[in-house]
């Protein structure tokens, strides 16, 4: 044995005996005796032994605690993960059974290297791989490496429908759905309260009032009140009424008169500036009738102890009026919610405001705000169309803008407004489809279904209505 | 930090991930990003949706960099969160937590200048125990809250009045755009919580 010198040496040292020079030859005849030759050979295959004992400790120790990431996955959501015994170095597992997947809703497929199935649990769970390595004795037991899995609740199952408190006084009904003729067309109008009310039992703060008017005008009014004001779904409402209110007035009436005149000298192009007369009576009725309802918001506020910001509402309005000529469309908007008109053949869009969006995701203007009266984009809140047919009027907060068009730069493509016709024909994930057919008589009904589509996270109040 | 006040943190934010996946607006709307400062400031998950977030393991040792730490939140700010364009929806505005249980090490004023650049949903502050400076932390925002002893029940109570907030938050600002100013309009704290006023 080549270095048996060395090894006795070694330990005859490390137990305090140091073989004397004088010694020596009695110390090599001494380790050339067969039965000295014996133990030490034994000694050396038990040091051998020993150590791949620990190797095989350490090893099977690293692989318990090698931090193992796979992605996380959705209770109901198809999962598939790679599962790569390869790719985590796992070469020297001589055996190996994965146990706690059944129970998760997922499988293990060696011949893939994948995780998949349909997770059926949600929370921060455990599977674990029993494994042996190499080294190891057959009969020696596996050993047990815990995986984490974290698996999210399907969101749908999270939300909660919870009735809003019928004894508040500003209470408001939760989902309001209606059909009806509206001057020569038809009204269907819908506003629901958001998932992201029901699930903590709060109000809808979306509202919406719509009026056939004594001189043949209409108006249609939505308004959107602000979730983080305590009192918006008032503020809505007060916005809403206050609009149909002031062009009951028989002064509103009887100055809505003098438009006809305007539009007659329009279209046969007999006074002079007419287009400009036009706008500046549309800027002066409506914007009276936009600071009105400022007003009466003001002094609801200013009654009730609470600040007008407490009622912040957005405000969309349009009026319209058959004339021999077509149709004449008006329109005020402050705040996120898009005026749409398509033409008779639905080959063009004309939008009749632009909308208050800000830098972040929920800024925008409100009709309780002092300044938009002041601010120099005042005058261009205001929308006029002098059309000869239209197909559909759309208005709506932004619950459905935000799931249908996402971006502003979407509404003015006739493609997009093509689309969202086709969905709400049925063309969605729910299949919830709207027959717009004046004598369907399920059309309320219908709509109200649809208003309920899914979209991850846009779950605020939806309010749609469709004059066609 | 170091210690059981560390693993504490951890567990906070495990307790706090664990929580907000509850909530379903929370699941399919919010982002977190987390960034330790001790020696440096670094941050060791980037801005990750809640549902795919995964805890990784945090250490802080050493000394205080509170001003590289807020130089490097006003990046992440600037690269990770969406500001709103005629073609792309933006996000909402970021809410920032900040816990620390030291006084800053570096130049924390100049990481503070350009924080306030940023704007935020609104920015909560929490000393941590007895070495913290709340009335620096007031200099950074209005809301500072304080614990008298990092230990482990303390930081876990943290950590879940933070989770109510970023649920009662998230709603808010999403559904009016509006800030919440004030601690008045978060979830009351509980009892181990000092509001620094």
């Amino acid at each position: 044995m080549a270095n048996a010198n060395q090894l006795v040496t070694d330990l005859f040292k490390s137990n305090g005996i140091i073989i004397p020079e004088h010694r020596m030859k009695l110390f090599d005849r001494f380790l050339q005796e067969e039965q000295n030759l014996a133990i030490l050979h034994q000694l050396k295959k038990n040091q051998d032994q020993l150590m791949a004992n620990w190797k095989t400790e350490d090893r099977i120790a690293e692989i318990v605690q090698q931090p193992i990431r796979i992605p996380n996955a959705t209770v109901g959501k198809h999962y598939a993960a790679p599962f790569d015994f390869e790719q985590y170095g796992w070469n020297d597992l001589i055996a190996f059974r994965i146990e706690g997947l059944e129970t998760l809703g997922l499988n293990y497929s060696a011949e893939n290297n994948q995780l998949t199935g349909v997770p059926t649990q949600s929370g921060d769970l455990k599977f674990s791989v029993h494994f042996k390595v190499e080294g190891q004795p057959e009969e020696a037991p596996f050993h047990q490496k815990d995986v984490l899995l974290i698996i999210n609740p399907d969101p749908k199952t999270l939300w909660q429908n919870l009735e809003s408190d019928k004894n508040d006084p500003y209470w408001k009904e939760d989902d309001v759905t209606l059909f009806s003729p509206i001057g020569d067309r038809h009204l269907l109008v819908s506003s629901k309260r958001g998932r992201s009310h029901a699930t903590v039992g709060s109000f809808r703060e979306d509202d919406f009032a719509f009026k056939e008017l004594p001189n043949g005008w209409n108006v249609v009014v939505v308004a959107d009140g602000a979730g983080s004001a305590k009192l918006a779904r008032k503020g809505s409402a007060l916005a809403c009424a206050g609009v149909v209110n002031y062009f009951l007035d028989p002064a509103a009436v009887e100055s809505m008169a003098e438009f006809d005149n305007l539009v007659q000298q329009h279209a046969s192009q007999t006074g002079a500036d007419t287009q400009k007369n036009l706008n500046r009576f549309v800027y002066n009725t409506l914007g009276k009738a936009a600071f009105q309802v400022h007003k009466q918001l003001e002094s609801f506020a200013k009654a009730q102890e609470v600040t007008l910001k407490d009622l912040s509402s957005t405000l969309i309005f349009t009026l319209f009026k058959k004339y021999d000529v077509g149709y004449a469309l008006l329109s005020f908007g402050v705040g996120d919610c898009p005026i749409a008109v398509l033409n008779k053949d639905v080959t063009e869009v004309t939008l009749m405001n632009w909308i208050d969006v800000g830098e972040f995701g929920g800024g925008t203007r409100f009709i309780t705000m002092p300044e938009i009266f002041q601010n120099e984009k005042f005058a261009t809140r205001f929308g006029f169309k002098l059309i000869d047919n239209f197909s559909y009027l759309f208005m709506m907060s932004d619950g459905i803008y935000d799931p249908k068009f996402v971006v502003e730069a979407n509404l003015p493509s006739i493609a997009k407004w093509q689309e969202f016709l086709a969905d709400l024909n049925g063309q969605n994930e729910g299949k919830a489809a709207v027959d717009l057919s004046t004598t369907n008589p399920d059309l309320a009904a219908q709509l109200s279904k649809w208003m309920d589509f899914w979209s991850p996270g846009n779950h605020d109040d939806r309010s749609l209505a469709i004059v066609f | 930090m170091t210690g059981e006040p560390i693993e504490a943190v951890k567990n906070g934010v495990q307790v706090m991930i664990s929580s907000l996946r509850q909530n379903p607006q929370a699941i399919e709307t919010a982002f977190i990003s987390i960034i330790t400062f001790d020696s440096e400031a670094k941050q060791v998950v980037p801005l990750t949706d809640l549902a795919s977030f995964q805890m990784v393991d945090i250490r802080a040792t050493g000394t205080t960099s509170l001003g590289e730490a807020l130089k490097l939140v006003s990046t992440c700010i600037d690269n990770e969160v969406t500001k709103t364009t005629a073609e792309q929806k933006g996000d909402w505005k970021p809410l920032v937590f900040i816990m620390t249980d030291g006084i800053p090490t570096d130049d924390w004023q100049i990481g503070l200048e350009e924080f306030r650049k940023r704007k935020t949903a609104f920015t909560v502050a929490c000393a941590a125990g007895s070495a913290a400076d709340s009335a620096l932390l007031k200099l950074i925002t209005e809301n500072v809250v304080s614990l008298d002893t990092a230990d482990s029940q303390s930081i876990a109570k943290f950590f879940t009045w933070v989770s109510a907030s970023i649920g009662v938050s998230s709603t808010k600002v999403e559904d009016g755009g509006q800030e919440v100013t004030g601690m008045g309009e978060l979830p009351p704290p509980p009892a181990e919580l000092n509001i620094v006023t």
